[in-house]
């Protein structure tokens, strides 16, 4: 069995309209795939900087994975929350990117989209807040369902992510 | 001398160079390595203290430490790749020794000269009553355990502020990783670096490789 290591931080986002943000991530892998240790969900402190635009989350990342081939190589889901004042929490944006597939470290920038809703509830959102969610949040990364839906463009997710992959040679698989 | 390795080793030097941040005038900083458990410190400090450095008139915003980083690990798995935990204290008006931030990194894994900025953030009070409290008697909430940083397990529970960031230069060599099995660069250098278009964005990272 070949193995990937995938080893970093996810940083911190910006180019959102509210700082007070914190991301909900998770890791989808495809059925060839094993993780063999690291946690492969979670969820980052919330970040209300003080100075500059850009939410610090310093999150680490250290996943360990074993695979019996190469489709479904693993990818980030990624969600981005606000907190208000009140400690109420909304949907700010989704996001998703694979993991580099060539070793080496990489600084990695996941654009972000929320849904849009109707003209009633973009107004709602505006006043009361509280926004649209999708029913099913792993629709972020199926490109046969994405057509059904209308997005708005949000902010984006610095990452970086180190990989380091063990025995693909014995497969002959390059890098 | 033709035994097969059983174990890689990761060297690193390096140095704090600077702290930049506008709400404080004096910093000292706790420093320590979180390994994962195959890992192991076979030589220089597991932590340490720098010493209390204040801002000057000429460097401006900078507070500079140039304190010396140097430690060699020894590990059989890369999981629990060692991080650099950071503390940072300073005393207020009153004397009392507070936290002015908490911040990680990983080692860096490729070998090379990286240069890292290690944003810094402190918790904030779970209430405004707590806030008011917090003030008042000069208790500011703090992590217990600094450790906490570097892992994922109970990190929804915070909520902190950051401001300003650490400068940390790291020189890595690795030893043997290859020898095990494990490839931790590419042969084919990556043509379309996102790096590369967005670097005016996201100053927040330089490597040196020249």
């Amino acid at each position: 069995m070949a193995e990937v290591h995938v080893i970093g931080q996810i940083l911190g986002a910006s180019g959102f309209p509210e700082s007070s943000l914190f991301c909900k991530w998770k890791v989808q892998i495809g059925s060839a795939w094993r993780v063999l240790q690291g946690d492969h969900e979670g969820q980052t402190q919330v970040d209300e900087p003080s100075d500059k635009p850009m939410a610090n989350w310093c999150h680490p990342i250290d996943l360990h994975f074993a695979t019996r081939g190469l489709q479904g190589w693993p990818k980030f889901h990624l969600q981005v929350w606000h907190q208000d004042l009140y400690g109420r929490n909304e949907l700010y944006s989704y996001g998703f990117c694979h993991i580099p597939i060539s070793p080496g470290s990489h600084e990695i920038d996941c654009v972000t989209w929320r849904p849009k809703g109707s003209l009633l509830e973009e107004l709602k959102t505006q006043f009361i807040g509280g926004s649209s969610q999708l029913k099913n949040p792993d629709l972020v990364s199926s490109s046969a369902e994405l057509y059904k839906l209308r997005t708005v463009s949000m902010g984006k997710i610095h990452l970086r992510l180190h990989v380091i992959v063990r025995n693909f040679d014995k497969y002959g698989v390059e890098f | 001398m033709n035994t097969k390795p059983t174990s890689f080793l990761v060297f690193i030097n390096g140095a704090i160079e600077h702290a930049e941040v506008n709400d404080f005038d004096d910093l000292y900083l706790r420093f320590s390595y979180v390994i994962g458990k195959d890992w192991k410190i076979c030589s220089g400090l597991e932590e340490g203290t720098t010493q209390i450095a204040h801002k000057s008139v000429q460097i401006g915003s900078k507070i500079v430490f140039n304190f010396p980083l140097e430690a060699t690990f020894r590990s059989t798995n890369p999981f629990g790749w060692p991080q650099l935990v950071i503390s940072g204290y300073g005393l207020d008006v009153f004397g009392n020794d507070i936290v002015r931030g908490y911040g990680t990194t990983h080692i860096p894994i490729s070998p090379g000269r990286h240069r890292i900025r290690i944003p810094l953030f402190v918790p904030r009070s779970s209430s405004k009553f707590q806030q008011l409290l917090a003030w008042f008697f000069g208790r500011r909430p703090e992590f217990i355990d600094p450790k906490v940083i570097a892992f994922n397990a109970g990190r929804e529970m915070t909520r902190v502020r950051s401001h300003g960031y650490i400068q940390v230069v790291f020189n890595v060599v690795t030893k043997d990783i290859e020898e095990l099995g494990y490839r931790i660069e590419s042969k084919h250098p990556s043509h379309t670096s996102q790096q590369q278009f967005d670097n005016n964005e996201t100053p927040y990272v330089d490597n040196y490789h020249a």
